[in-house]
């Protein structure tokens, strides 16, 4: 299929008759009084004219559902059984006080973005996968053909009972992801969701256990609070009068539902606000920030400057540190720990001899020393003030080493637990009821379970590797330290092949397998590389309930707003007939029949509402699941703004941790005799130290052949892959790397040349954006294009993966941030993307429209 | 490369060279200019008095520069890949590390005076009695584009799979319901509204758009002459997109 004919089918698919508009609609007849006297055009069921008003519409509230930090109410407007339109949460789903325009600080509005706006597009994207397919060309190929249901589930289940049989129970890798997910029922989850339970209770998993986003940042707030629920609700961040965004930029991702426009109220309100980060960001221009550049990879060590000239100045609140913390000095320390460091004498350089002055941190970091005190004495001396710890810098090697700096700063300075303060890390707020899918001993069980970015390595290296050098989780059983031979792979909600580190690696290792089976609504590059491709149902064809997973109180419901397209199917059922083909679907979804396949609506039905049940129950929700239905969303009003740990401060109650206190020496990780026996692998220092990353702009041998450094952050447009191939949302952005201007202007490179962009492990193609807001010696390039490997195996498309480094930190923390490249202008196309000049692969899911 | 990068590299541009002083560029006779324009408009049409003119409000300032408000407007009218009813430009300046950045927001701006509707030849385009919205009765467009090179502001905008061109009528269904455009209702961080532009300039309009402390204006820096048409919006300007 052409270009052209895309485009134009595109273009008939989402375009709405103006000319049906003036006939139809009384709205303008006003003012062109001619058309006063026409009657109405009646609307027909499908396509989009002629243009019909919303109150001429079906109004059904559901929610966004793809893999971001938030969740937002959508309002379908739809005709028959077509989607006409998408609105927003616009105060009439409030409940009783509610009304058109209600919004206040304490119920505002759950207003989409811009990806969660441009979801019918999604929906009918010529991209949908409304069919299973079954691979006919050499895997990756993007050859497919049409099966029935019944041939492409005899198919895997088949396979995956040789596979088994032949190489043990630990041969199918799990990679499922959260990207087809936050609902409570049709859950896609790497750890616990559908895919975990029906390969765990199969008896054939190996799971994945470090979290592309935020691995680091989890070690680091389990490390140290012992739970990743270490964040406020998004409404405290008004009450802070000093928010430090330390490689955060809530402009583009938006954690909480509201962080950013809480955020607006802060500033309306006195709040100062500060910005660490090679990019001057969006957010920093609408908070009107001061911009502090700083190299990648090396926030730890300008945080250690920063703790220096706080304990130095004497600026620490010791009470705060004698009462809840472990380790930050020598009074602090537990008697166990006799002869180890403790986090002040080392920031003091009594150990090493090296004291981690502000001078030292500036020839690290490149931040000047006298920024370094000022950001410090501020920082100490504003009380509340919120450093919001981002996961960004926590994506490099040793990322956890940032976040427990992090902390540490925190706690020093007693910002933890108290309004207008913050304790992020992981960042997640109040707790929501999050399991209505079947939970019980089988929700998570594997036979190994390794560091998500080294499953290629495992492949290409069978069995001659050691169990450290995979991230093994250690085992009470026999298979404890038992490698893995994977011999099949399956995604749930799941992009990972063009998400994880050093693509080119994975495309060696998928040659390998015996089986990819790939469960999404979208053809998906990772789909490409499947052998079956399972078509699912999206969150606007099947029955659940919304809860944003971050940060937010409140559920919003999301009924079948339309009937599933085509042959698609959720992915709960498609779990579930396997499982009978298997003989254990009774066990597996024990609420089913087994014609659940083809009859699910009772069945969801009856999980969704004894969900609700344990909502009215152990939250208190007040009204009944027939009222909430109808009502669309529960806003929680919770009796106190929700800041993390505010009770353990109060009312002294312990911290999850092993001392019970905020562990800046970690217990944990002081009393690990062999780090090989753990999931990390290599030593971890039990405080936070400096560490010297796998390479940075400081290591000048590697700095003269790859003299820019890489971040990767994630994009506004996309959530990480998804949604790249919206017309829509290509309008609004380049797939392109972002360069300082100075540094530009010495290779002779202007905004628009493309650049080849390379190092050891591959070459990416893509054009230039030449601006003052980057610091020079980084570049930018956001994560989740769609890979698109020319004949010499060149990404035109710009993923940056294709030069990430897949060796992971060790705690597990991805190192997308840690990465050295060069580039020239090059003469070779980028192609941006499928709806453009890119190579179609939607003529292999040609459906004759 | 997609349109997106004439907004801030033609718009930076301009930045720089109003930087560089005024001496860089040929100079006009804006005396002469003003008086052609009021000549040339009351020697061709007499425009619509609204009962009360509706205008937009945008905090160039506070603005995150998410275009949830673009994708919400294409969604609403249906729009494929091309046209864009609004338009959040993208505006930087400055040297590293004194940067600065802001954003400004701009469909169509049912101008007092429109330049679009006395250019059209077939009398498509109209303004509104009771609140002086423009729109284009597209049964009556012929595609001939006048209205698009007449508009100061790039508000008109070619539609290839209809032949017609078309613009923000600021969802005039929706105010028609009672209720505020899809842009203005879709904005995430409240810093886009609409309202009776004369109240907005005054400051007696409630809207979250202003904060406190605030002043509104009706030019920002890159934008064209608000005295060639009489728009209806205005501004919390950037103090770098501030106009003497």
């Amino acid at each position: 299929m052409s270009h052209d004919d895309r485009t134009s089918i595109l273009g008939s698919a989402l375009n709405v008759s103006r000319r049906g508009f003036m006939q139809g609609a009384a709205a303008a007849g006003a003012a062109a009084g001619v058309f006063t006297a026409l009657e109405p055009k009646k609307a027909e069921a499908f396509a989009y004219e002629p243009y019909p008003r919303d109150d001429e519409l079906v109004t059904v509230p559901t929610s966004c559902a793809h893999n971001c930090g938030s969740r937002h109410m959508l309002v379908a407007h739809k005709k028959g059984d077509v989607i006409v339109r998408l609105s927003t949460d616009d105060g009439r789903f409030q409940g009783p006080e509610g009304g058109y325009g209600y919004d206040t600080e304490q119920v505002p509005q759950l207003r989409a973005c811009l990806r969660g706006r441009s979801y019918r597009a999604r929906l009918y994207s010529a991209e949908r996968l409304l069919y299973p397919m079954i691979r006919v060309g050499e895997r990756g190929e993007g050859k497919f053909k049409r099966a029935s249901w019944d041939a492409a589930l005899d198919y895997v289940a088949q396979k995956m009972i040789d596979i088994k049989q032949k190489h043990g129970p630990q041969a199918l890798l799990d990679q499922s992801y959260a990207g087809a997910s936050y609902g409570v029922l049709h859950k896609s989850d790497q750890i616990e969701g559908l895919l975990g339970r029906f390969l765990g209770m199969f008896g054939c998993r190996t799971s994945s256990w470090s979290v592309p986003s935020y691995q680091a940042t989890t070690f680091s707030s389990r490390m140290t609070f012992g739970t990743i629920e270490d964040g406020n609700e998004d409404d405290a961040y008004a009450h802070s009068k000093l928010i430090i965004m330390w490689g955060w930029n809530p402009a583009y991702t938006f954690h909480g539902g509201n962080t950013f426009y809480y955020m607006r109220m802060a500033k309306q309100r006195g709040c100062r606000f500060v910005l660490i980060d090679p990019q001057y960001t969006d957010a920093a221009s609408a908070y009107d920030a001061w911009w502090i550049p700083i190299r990648p990879a090396t926030d730890a060590a300008m945080m250690a400057g920063m703790a220096y000239y706080i304990f130095t100045n004497n600026l620490q609140d010791q009470d705060f540190i004698n009462r809840f913390t472990q380790g930050v000095d020598a009074g602090t320390m537990p008697g166990w720990a006799a002869g180890k460091e403790n986090f002040k004498d080392y920031i003091l350089g009594t150990y090493d001899g090296v004291p981690k002055t502000p001078e030292w941190a500036a020839a690290i970091c490149g931040v000047p020393a006298t920024d370094i005190v000022k950001l410090a004495d501020l920082y100490a001396r504003t009380k509340p003030a919120a450093l919001k710890a981002s996961w960004a810098p926590g994506r490099n090697s040793n990322g956890e080493q940032y976040n427990r700096m992090a902390a540490a700063l925190q706690a020093i300075t007693g910002n933890i637990g108290k309004l207008g303060g913050c304790a992020e890390g992981v960042g997640k707020g109040w707790h929501a009821e999050g399991v209505a899918y079947p939970y019980d001993e089988f929700s998570n069980v594997w036979y190994a379970s390794i560091k998500s970015d080294r499953w290629a390595h495992l492949v290409l290296n069978y069995p001659n590797l050691k169990r450290e050098e995979i991230g093994l989780w250690p085992r009470g059983d026999e298979l404890d330290g038992v490698v893995p031979n994977i011999r099949g792979i399956f995604w749930q909600g799941s992009n990972w092949f063009n998400q994880l580190t050093n693509i080119n690696k994975q495309i060696q290792a998928i040659k390998k397998l015996d089986l990819v089976v790939c469960n999404d609504s979208t053809i998906t590059p990772s789909g490409l590389f499947a052998d079956v491709l399972f078509p699912v149902a999206t969150h606007f064809e099947r029955h659940d309930v919304a809860l944003p997973w971050y940060k937010g109180h409140y559920y919003i419901h999301r009924p079948k707003v339309i009937q599933p397209m085509g042959e698609s199917k959720t992915d709960f059922q498609i779990y579930t007939e396997l499982a009978y083909r298997l003989g254990f679907g009774e066990r597996y979804n024990p609420r089913a029949s087994r014609d659940y396949f083809h009859h699910d609506d009772a069945v969801d039905e009856a999980y969704l509402t004894a969900w609700w049940d344990k909502v009215q129950h152990h939250q208190g929700a007040d009204i009944s699941w027939e009222e909430f239905k109808k009502r669309g969303t529960y806003k929680f009003k919770l009796p106190r703004l929700h800041v993390a740990f505010q009770d353990q401060i109060e009312k002294g109650i312990p911290f999850n941790t092993p001392s019970g206190k905020i562990e800046i020496l970690s217990t944990t990780l002081a009393q690990t005799q062999d780090f090989t026996r753990t999931a990390w692998g290599y030593p971890i220092p039990s405080i936070p130290k400096w560490t010297e990353p796998f390479e940075s702009l400081n290591h000048t041998d590697k700095v003269k052949d790859y003299p820019f450094h890489m971040i990767t952050p994630h994009p506004r447009w996309r959530t990480h892959s998804i949604f790249h191939n919206i017309p829509w949302l290509r309008e609004t952005y380049d797939q392109e790397i972002t360069i300082n201007a100075t540094d530009a202007a010495g290779l002779g490179i202007k905004n628009g040349d493309v650049l080849e962009v390379w190092n050891e492990r591959g070459k990416i193609v893509l054009p230039a954006y030449v601006t003052e807001r980057v610091m020079p010696g980084v570049v930018v390039v956001h994560e989740g294009p769609w890979l698109d490997v020319d004949k010499d195996g060149i990404d035109r498309s710009g993923n940056p993966d294709f030069l990430t480094l897949d060796q992971p930190s060790p705690a597990g923390g991805f190192a997308y941030n840690t990465i050295l490249v060069n580039l020239r202008k090059t003469d070779l196309n980028h192609r941006p993307g499928w709806d453009q000049l890119a190579t179609s692969r939607a003529h292999v899911f040609r459906r004759g429209v | 490369m997609t349109d997106n990068h004439s907004g801030p590299e033609s718009l930076a541009g301009v930045a720089a060279a109003e930087e560089a002083g005024d001496a860089a560029r040929p100079s006009y006779d804006k005396e002469r200019i003003k008086v052609a324009v009021a000549e040339r408009k009351r020697t061709t049409y007499t425009p619509v008095q609204p009962d009360m003119q509706l205008g937009f409000v945008h905090n160039n300032m506070d603005c995150i520069g998410c275009r949830a408000c673009e994708i919400a407007c294409k969604d609403k009218n249906g729009l494929a890949p091309g046209p864009r009813f609004r338009r959040v430009m993208y505006v930087e300046g400055g040297h590293f590390p004194d940067v600065f950045a802001y954003k400004v927001n701009m469909s169509c701006n049912h101008c007092a005076e429109p330049a679009c509707l006395p250019t059209c030849p077939t009398g498509a385009i109209f303004k509104r009695q009771k609140d002086g919205i423009v729109d284009i009765d597209s049964t009556l467009c012929i595609g001939c584009r006048r209205c698009e090179a007449a508009c100061p502001f790039g508000a008109p905008q070619f539609d290839v799979t209809t032949n017609t061109v078309k613009k923000c009528n600021m969802c005039v269904d929706e105010i028609d319901a009672g209720r505020k455009p899809y842009c203005v209702m879709g904005c995430m961080m409240r810093v886009l509204d609409i309202g009776p532009i004369d109240q907005i300039r005054a400051g007696t309009y409630a809207t979250k758009a202003v904060g406190p402390g605030d002043r509104t204006v009706r030019q920002v820096r890159n934008m064209a002459n608000p005295e060639l048409t009489n728009p209806s919006i205005a501004f919390v300007a950037h103090p770098k997109g501030k106009v003497e």
